[in-house]
């Protein structure tokens, strides 16, 4: 089988721009929530979110026309383009070979589809707007980035609410593994929209204390984002002397079908997922020295996330270091298991582990003790990490990544 | 070792019937699925028939869900699943619940709870959305909502690329099958009738007023249509050692990007050949040796024109001797459940050596075999199913015979 090597990195958060930017931003605990500016508040319970602001495209994209493209994709567009270029895959290259995009998202745009319907029937159906129409599909910010950049190979979206990145991630790395694919774009993407944020308060997911595992936790915050892995064959990156920032080791799913409702079912679903990641990889528990989690504040899902993890790695959970990157980025949605996979990559850096900003104690019997809210550098770095993502409704994800 | 995967069991509710042997007799009968529009008022609009589900009730089907409490994507999906399941003999309760999973594809996931949110909204009762934006809206939630009902714990995953999302979910199921990650899959597309995908297509100029005719010379367009379809997926090793009619092999898929616009095809149908070719390379074929094509054909101008012209490209000179016929004709456009109804198609059509028609057929546009307003009776060995996108997601997928 294959190997799969991450050979670029793009990231654009509420708290950084870059990869780079964004491992600083986890270790100095800077929060992304602030109070909301892209939408009228009118009748909303919670008022602070992760937006990326300000953000202005044509700094990062130049002159190109970007009207047909909305703020999804456009949140895409930059993060591609970074893994794009530290990659070294240029637009020739591009052009004779074929690259491919992998996408996770939750909802693409649901602010796009909701306009174009509210116009449509506000106004009459000869206003409906062909432009928003082609980008109501959920796939489209996946197929704007291939016309952008030029991504002829397969392009595939995903969908699975907060895990949606991680499979993204995963689907990816089988299509590289079975030589359906030389190089493919791994991404997430997630636009903060009125819509997301209305539905997410009236469901009573978003809290006034979104701090991972912390015991007062009530809810998470809702934030936005792209991250994106250049993934390509280990044997072709070598030829083309590629850098190479990390393999991508193997990978695990699993569903709870109680919905994420049941914590114990939930929390045998992540176990699972873990498990049949570490089989994949060829990888013991005790192999693993980092874990980075999709902790949210969520008050069943954060339970449920440290059960099922520490019931599949044992009495190493209580070792392992946690990263909760969401302690700082909020919940990006299908941004988020892409965010924390570059996450695993900032980290195995310079073994710089970011703390969980604003964890006070965690609960009575919590069972990872690698948990801490104070950003601390580990004796040596880090070699094997997991990484994992749970959805609100059950879809589980593990991914196993190794240091270069 | 990669496994040999095969169809044991098909399961669909279309606009001329549910279940595998009405929508096969119907579809070989050459039975309309066009009537006025019931979901919404479309006297604004100025074509008013649609290819919906009538007289659809969820309640044989969904049994341990609340039918009132689902989208109707999910209560057709659901209802898809267990026809499907049903006719593979497969008892889910007796099922290993962590290794059978569910690969859906749609266009828009729960479309109608948009479109309730808008009308709350213009009608200035914001106060009244409720949490079902979230807990129903979300696309994943199909596949949820599946896995939740047969009790299902393995991989679920949603795949939304649009009007190919069916076929794109069908080949993840078959890869995670042929890598050993599950040992069932259930796999298909569903899609419900929606005023914003009417809304688009009619601002497009795309809907035919009265009739669909794929590859005829005066094809005004496609009609809107809604559905479900699943395919249960297995090993060919499982199906044998459990003695079950095999209908085909599922024998390999390729995809491709168009890279070029949003809404249009490539105007030589690059993406398309490259999804074919890939495909044939799948499954280790050549072009003649695919019996039957079961087309993408929507009945718009370009898509036909451009399919015709792909078709030539990979098939070559045994593209005029390859019976091609597209069912949307009959059953309308059902977007992302398209491709999944059509792959029961082509799994029929190699298990009874029928193929359904292309009706509407007067004067056709191409030199191909359209199979023109009969049903033909015809050694159906290779079936290849063709799916395009917005976003210029393209899929083929190829079931062939499988030898007893």
């Amino acid at each position: 089988m294959r190997r799969v090597v991450v050979t670029g990195a793009g990231a654009l958060a509420p708290v950084a721009d870059s990869p780079a930017a964004l491992h600083t931003a986890l270790c100095e605990g800077r929060s992304a929530l602030k109070p909301i500016e892209l939408f009228p508040l009118d009748g909303l319970g919670h008022r602070q979110a992760g937006e990326v602001r300000p953000f202005e495209p044509r700094d990062y994209l130049g002159d190109r026309n970007l009207r047909p493209v909305d703020r999804t994709a456009r949140l895409l567009l930059v993060a591609t383009q970074q893994a794009l270029q530290e990659s070294g895959w240029t637009a020739e290259m591009r052009a004779a070979r074929e690259v491919g995009l992998v996408l996770g998202t939750m909802f693409c745009s649901v602010r796009t589809i909701a306009e174009f319907d509210r116009r449509a029937v506000q106004l009459g159906p000869s206003y409906a707007s062909p432009l928003d129409f082609a980008n109501s599909v959920i796939n489209a910010a996946a197929g704007q980035a291939a016309i952008w950049h030029d991504l002829r190979g397969i392009n595939t979206t995903m969908a699975g609410g907060e895990a949606a990145g991680l499979l993204a991630l995963a689907y990816a790395t089988d299509l590289i593994r079975q030589g359906r694919a030389g190089a493919l774009l791994a991404c997430g993407a997630e636009e903060l929209c009125f819509e997301s944020f209305l539905g997410h308060d009236r469901a009573g997911r978003l809290g006034r204390r979104p701090v991972p595992f912390d015991a007062q936790r009530d809810g998470f915050a809702l934030a936005e984002g792209a991250a994106a892995l250049m993934l390509e064959d280990a044997g072709e990156a070598a030829a083309r002397g590629a850098h190479v920032l990390g393999t991508v080791r193997g990978h695990g799913q699993a569903f709870d079908p109680a919905l994420g409702e049941d914590e114990g079912s939930f929390a045998a679903a992540v176990a699972r997922a873990v498990r049949l990641a570490l089989e994949d990889a060829g990888a013991e528990a005790g192999d693993l020295d980092l874990l980075v989690v999709s902790a949210n504040g969520s008050v069943v899902g954060d339970r449920a996330e440290a059960r099922g993890v520490a019931q599949a790695l044992g009495q190493h959970a209580a070792q392992i270091p946690v990263a909760a990157p969401k302690a700082q980025l909020g919940e990006a949605l299908g941004a988020s298991g892409a965010l924390q996979a570059l996450t695993a990559l900032g980290i195995f850096g310079e073994g710089v582990v970011p703390g969980v900003t604003g964890l006070d104690a965690t609960e009575d019997g919590f069972p990872l003790g690698g948990v801490s809210a104070e950003t601390r550098r580990l004796d040596r770095r880090p070699r094997l990490a997991l990484v994992h993502a749970a959805g609100t409704d059950g879809q589980c994800c593990a991914v196993v990544m190794e240091a270069a | 070792m990669t496994h040999r995967v095969v169809v044991t069991g098909l399961g669909a509710v279309t606009p001329v019937g549910a279940g595998r042997e009405e929508v096969w007799s119907h579809l070989l009968a050459g039975r309309s699925g066009f009537a006025p529009v019931e979901s919404f008022d479309t006297s604004r609009y100025s074509v008013h028939l649609g290819a919906e589900v009538r007289g659809f009730d969820p309640a044989p089907w969904v049994r341990k869900l609340d039918s009132s409490r689902l989208g109707r994507a999910s209560q057709l999906a659901v209802a898809a699943a267990r026809m499907a399941l049903e006719d593979a003999g497969i008892d889910p309760g007796e099922t290993d619940p962590d290794r059978a999973g569910v690969a859906m594809g749609t266009t828009s996931g729960e479309p109608r709870e948009v479109e309730r949110f808008d009308d709350r909204f213009l009608a200035g009762e914001t106060g009244s959305i409720g949490a079902e934006f979230i807990t129903l809206y979300p696309c994943h939630m199909i596949a949820a909502h599946v896995a939740r009902e047969l009790g299902l714990a393995g991989v679920c995953t949603m795949i939304p690329t649009a009007c190919a999302a069916g076929n794109y979910a069908i080949a993840h199921g078959l890869d995670l099958l042929r890598q050993g990650r599950a040992d069932l899959m259930l796999a298909g597309g569903a899609d419900s009738f929606s005023r914003i995908t009417w809304s688009g297509f009619h601002r497009l100029g795309a809907i035919a007023p009265e009739r669909c005719q794929p590859f005829d010379k005066n094809r005004k367009g496609m009609i809107p249509g809604e559905g479900a379809a699943i395919l249960v997926l297995e090993p060919l090793e499982r199906a044998r050692a459990r003695g079950v009619r095999i209908y085909a092999e599922v024998a390999g898929y390729g995809l491709s990007c168009d890279a070029h616009h949003m809404t249009a095809a490539h105007p030589e149908g690059d993406g398309a050949a490259r999804a074919m070719a890939g495909a044939l390379a799948d499954a280790g074929l050549r072009p003649e040796d695919v019996s039957y094509i079961s087309a993408h054909g929507t009945g718009t101008p370009t898509n036909d024109r451009l399919e015709t012209l792909a078709v030539l490209r990979v098939f070559g000179e045994a593209a005029p001797r390859t019976p091609m016929s597209s069912v949307k004709s009959m059953i309308g456009h059902t977007m992302g459940a398209a491709s999944a109804i059509e792959a029961l198609v082509c799994s029929l059509a190699v298990a009874t050596g029928m193929i359904p028609p292309t009706m509407n057929m007067e004067e056709p546009d191409g030199d191909l075999d359209y199979v023109p307003n009969q049903a033909r009776r015809y050694d159906v060995r290779v079936a290849m199913n063709n799916a395009y996108a917005f976003g210029g997601n393209n899929a083929s997928v190829i079931f062939r015979r499988v030898e007893a």
